[in-house]
């Protein structure tokens, strides 16, 4: 291993070295501390991973700093930093002490910046559980409300039968093609049944991790049961880690023939449904569970047209995506006491109690609407461009159409936020760190809303 | 005379820039609103100084007809440039845009009286929106103005409303929304098809008018474009959003929403529906012609049986916006001249009638008809405004709403003599709910006793400008029929 291995896998040792510097300096050092730590720590590795520039060849056996490592580290970064600074008001106000959680958390960016550089299917295994292991942890650490223990107990018993069948999908496939190694794997003929027969197995878990219908049940529980930041990081970056691991097994090629009717129907069942189920929702946390379910349909629409166009708009998708769920759940989490705001309706005048939160949170809404000159309104451009330029009319128009009716559900939260007069008690003043983190989000929202130029400069260069 | 700053972006975005200073005078809302007017009147003085300019110069790099052109790369990947050209037909909107406006800010001086700075700066982002459409000739960046025309204007109605505010604010937005979102599909289509027959993808106006569209496929991207368009004129049977938007809408909310946003579908039918599907709009124009007379004669018809002051205009402008979508119909140099004219028109007209009814509305907290009567004798200055832009509704000979609608009626009966037939018992439907409107308010007995101030300063000044505006445009209409040959003439030819 030379010197610019080391570097190039410098986001995983960085991660990897905090989470265990956390969890060992943790009781002796102040809370404030260790979050500082893990924060400082996520920034640095998103700041190496974006500096340095990919190569092919493994730093380590089953390790490549790849270009999609280099897009993707430090959207896990971004969003790994973004929840720390939203926790550490929030569980000081929900009395989540210790420094189990910071230490979770970067564990959980160290399976996340792993993810993307494995080039074999066991480490891609390992690091898509060991997020998951992360995140049962993360769900239920709230002691004192029963429904996060009940929601990590949901996403743990969901979670360990996706991790079954993507483990035998895996070994299906493996058995199939002779080889673990990923490049080959997708490349071989092998036996083409076998491998097909892994192929089915590992879309359903993934589709588990990605909440499509009809794989979506645990979503609402989980993000309802778990605590608001700990839901936004859950909904961004365990969802992008599921998307790239697709893309990482599609090879940015066209998924082979089997495969388009089984993602056709996830699509278009996840954007129906998720669309018209969160019109029923009067919980806030539910409601942008379904709408989370609703997005993963569009991302799977680009999926399925198979095209490097679909595959752009997914990555583009994914970290637009990112920003906003994190500055809604962000804006619930700041808006939160000791009891969380969970209905709808609690936020009636928040908007004007609290300007500033208020504002996030009716931003992220227009957002997540896809409304103009939002990063929302990009990502939807891009996602239906790619569906029509792919040949797939009709889901597109149906998507458009679910995608107008969830416009209702969004713009029901802004019409609380700002023109129904205050039910409960006004929010108590938030703390400097969730506000920095509000700010970033909500500045990347509009950033990337105008001038998208960047991004997507960095997603064709993944995608050389 | 030409301009070597970027005077089209400074036009869109100065009210941008106003709305976001006065979110710095949160706390003094006195301040705010002589601010506001501010950044309003520097608007109209813009917009004014622009007229100056040579319209008649030929700029390199510009297409036909347009004397001023700005460009630049936004999006490359995407082929997206932000284009802004203004012609004459821009030119009058943007007038118009800017106009409206000052007369909104001082319309709602006093009728406001929570969260001042916040509706003044929604107001001014508005108009930022409504410019950035009159301007855009990138359909990226139209798309993006007319979708970001709907956030503040959701507000508006939302916020400072009465009535059933939310209700009539979520349906305009989710009623436009889901037009819009069809012409995107629409939009994405056509740059596709552009792509693959010239081999760059670009989303400019100019060049995506050379694309030859298959007829049948024409026919489905025009009718997405004609759909979210008929959204916003508002045609028949599409109209149901407008009623409520307009009755529960702040006076301003109203009068910017009849003004100007009603126009922005027009406008936008004749830059950008008609150049890019000639055959297509072609072949719409008998739809085109049924649903613009119906809505003439239908809006009049259930404009005679509101009792609500406030509703009857809104469907009085249904009504109106027949005409404007006759004219367009009939596409011959005439009638577009007085489908555009009509646009100028109703805007001053029926902004003027909304400002009114939102004055005696702060008079006596009523829109009810019955709650007046005989008023002339009580606010004989009021009064004589009212029936002055009641009968310029009505379309009397000397006042504006006449132009218009006199040269849409030749233009159409050129074309189409059914359709102007039609039109023209409209006409008579008109005259029959605004006498009745006149003389239920201004005279007769009075039904309860009332006392009615009379007009102040402020609100005599709007009413006295509109009215200069009205009968300047009623009498001499040349200028603007000037400005507006050029363009038409392009369009019609071509």
């Amino acid at each position: 291993m030379t010197y610019s291995d080391a570097i190039s896998l410098m986001p995983i040792i960085i991660a990897a070295c905090a989470a265990l510097l956390v969890l060992l300096a943790g009781p002796f050092l102040p809370g404030s501390m260790t979050s500082a730590i893990a924060v400082a720590a996520s920034v640095t590795a998103g700041a190496f991973a974006a500096c340095t520039t990919p190569e092919s060849a493994p730093a380590l056996p089953g390790l490549a700093f790849t270009p999609l490592a280099h897009y993707l580290i430090p959207v896990f970064c971004l969003s790994a930093a973004l929840t720390l600074m939203l926790s550490h008001g929030y569980n000081e106000r929900r009395a989540i002490k210790g420094e189990e959680y910071p230490a979770t958390v970067l564990f959980s960016l160290f399976a996340m910046c792993v993810l993307p550089c494995a080039t074999n299917l066991l480490t891609l295994f390992l690091a898509l559980e060991s997020i998951a292991f992360a995140f049962y942890i993360m769900v239920s650490i709230d002691l004192g409300r029963a429904e996060s223990g009940e929601a990590g107990l949901k996403y743990l018993l969901m979670g360990a039968v996706a991790a079954a069948l993507t483990a035998f999908g895996f070994s299906l496939i493996y058995a199939g093609s002779g080889t673990l190694n990923l490049s080959a794997a997708i490349a071989a003929p092998g036996n083409r049944a076998i491998i097909s027969a892994g192929w089915g197995l590992v879309v359903i878990g993934i589709a588990f991790k990605l909440s499509l219908v009809p794989a979506h049940l645990w979503t609402p529980d989980v993000y309802q049961g778990a605590p608001a930041p700990v839901a936004a990081y859950l909904s961004t970056a365990s969802k992008v880690a599921a998307a790239a691991v697709l893309l990482m097994l599609l090879g940015f090629a066209p998924p082979m023939g089997e495969l388009h009717v089984p993602l056709y129907l996830l699509s278009l069942l996840s954007m129906v449904i998720g669309n018209l189920a969160a019109l029923l929702q009067k919980n806030i946390k539910r409601m942008l569970a379904y709408s989370s379910i609703a997005h993963m349909g569009y991302l799977t629409l680009a999926i399925l047209t198979g095209s490097k166009e679909g595959y752009a708009a997914v990555l583009l998708y994914a970290a637009v995506y990112t920003v906003m769920n994190l500055a809604a759940f962000g804006a619930i989490a700041s808006l939160s006491t000791d009891e969380e705001r969970s209905q709808v309706s609690d936020y009636s005048g928040v908007g004007y109690s609290a300007p500033f939160r208020g504002g996030v949170l009716a931003l992220s809404m227009l957002a997540l609407a896809g409304i103009p000159p939002t990063a929302g309104f990009i990502g939807k451009f891009f996602i239906f461009y790619a569906a029509i330029r792919g040949g797939e009319l009709t889901l597109a128009i149906i998507g458009i159409i679910s995608a107008a009716a969830s416009a209702y559900f969004y713009l029901k939260v802004v019409v609380h936020l700002y023109m129904r007069p205050a039910e409960v008690d006004s929010p108590k003043p938030s703390n400097s760190a969730e506000s920095f983190a509000l700010c970033c989000a909500s500045v990347a929202i509009i950033a990337i809303g105008v001038f998208p130029a960047p991004l997507l400069r960095l997603v064709d260069a993944v995608l050389q | 005379m030409s301009f070597d700053f970027p005077i089209l972006s400074l036009l869109i975005f100065l009210p941008l820039c106003g709305a976001l200073v006065l979110c710095a005078f949160w706390r003094s809302p006195s301040v705010a609103r002589s601010v506001a007017l501010a950044f309003a009147a520097a608007e109209f003085a813009l917009s004014a100084w622009v007229c100056t300019a040579s319209t008649l110069s030929a700029l390199p790099g510009a297409p036909a007809g347009f004397f001023l052109f700005e460009d630049a790369t936004w999006v490359e990947r995407f082929g997206i440039r932000y284009t802004l050209g203004m012609d004459g037909i821009s030119l009058v909107m943007v007038l118009l845009s800017s106009f409206i406006t000052v007369i909104a800010v001082l319309v709602s001086w006093k009728g406001i009286e929570e969260r001042i700075p916040l509706f003044f700066a929604l107001l001014l982002a508005m108009e930022s929106g409504i410019l950035g459409v009159f301007l855009s000739l990138d359909l990226f960046l139209f798309y993006l103005f007319w979708e970001a025309m709907l956030i503040p204007m959701f507000f508006l109605i939302g916020i400072w409303g009465h009535g059933r505010r939310v209700y009539s604010a979520v349906k305009f937005f989710l009623y436009t929304f889901i037009g819009s979102l069809l012409m995107l599909v629409a939009i994405i289509s056509l740059y596709l098809l552009h792509g693959t027959q010239a081999g760059s993808y670009t989303f400019s106006l100019a060049q995506l008018i050379h694309t030859s569209v298959p007829y049948g496929t024409s026919l489905w991207l025009y009718g997405a474009f004609l759909f979210a368009f008929a959204i916003k004129f508002p045609l028949f049977p599409l109209h149901t959003w407008l009623p409520d938007a307009h009755t529960d809408a702040p006076t301003a909310g109203s009068v910017i929403l009849a003004s100007l946003l009603l126009k922005t579908g027009a406008y936008s039918l004749i830059r950008f529906g008609y150049p890019l599907f000639p055959e297509a709009a072609h072949a719409f124009t008998p739809l085109l012609y049924a649903s613009a007379v119906f809505g003439i004669g239908y809006g009049a018809w259930v404009a005679f049986a509101q009792t609500d002051m406030k509703r009857l205009v809104a469907y009085s402008s249904v009504s109106h916006m027949g005409f404007v979508a006759l004219g367009i119909a009939a596409w011959s140099p005439i009638a577009l001249s007085g489908a555009l004219m009509q646009m100028v028109n109703h805007g001053v007209t029926t902004g003027a009638l909304f400002a009114m009814v939102g004055m005696l509305d702060e008079r006596t907290h009523s829109r009810e008809i019955t709650t007046y009567g005989g008023i002339w004798g009580k606010v004989p200055i009021l009064a004589f405004f009212f029936l002055l832009f009641n009968m310029a509704s009505a379309g009397l000979p000397g006042l504006n709403n006449f132009v218009g609608e006199f040269l849409v009626l030749v233009g159409t009966f050129r074309v189409s003599p059914a359709a102007a037939g039609g039109a023209f018992l409209g006409i008579v439907l008109t005259l029959i709910y605004t006498v009745r409107l006149v003389q239920e308010i201004l005279f007769g007995k009075e039904n309860k006793p009332l006392v009615l101030p009379d007009v102040t300063l402020r609100e005599g000044a709007v009413l006295a400008t509109l009215a200069v505006v009205d009968v300047y445009l009623g009498v001499h209409p040349g200028p603007v029929l000037d400005l507006l040959k050029v363009p038409i003439a392009l369009l019609t030819k071509a």
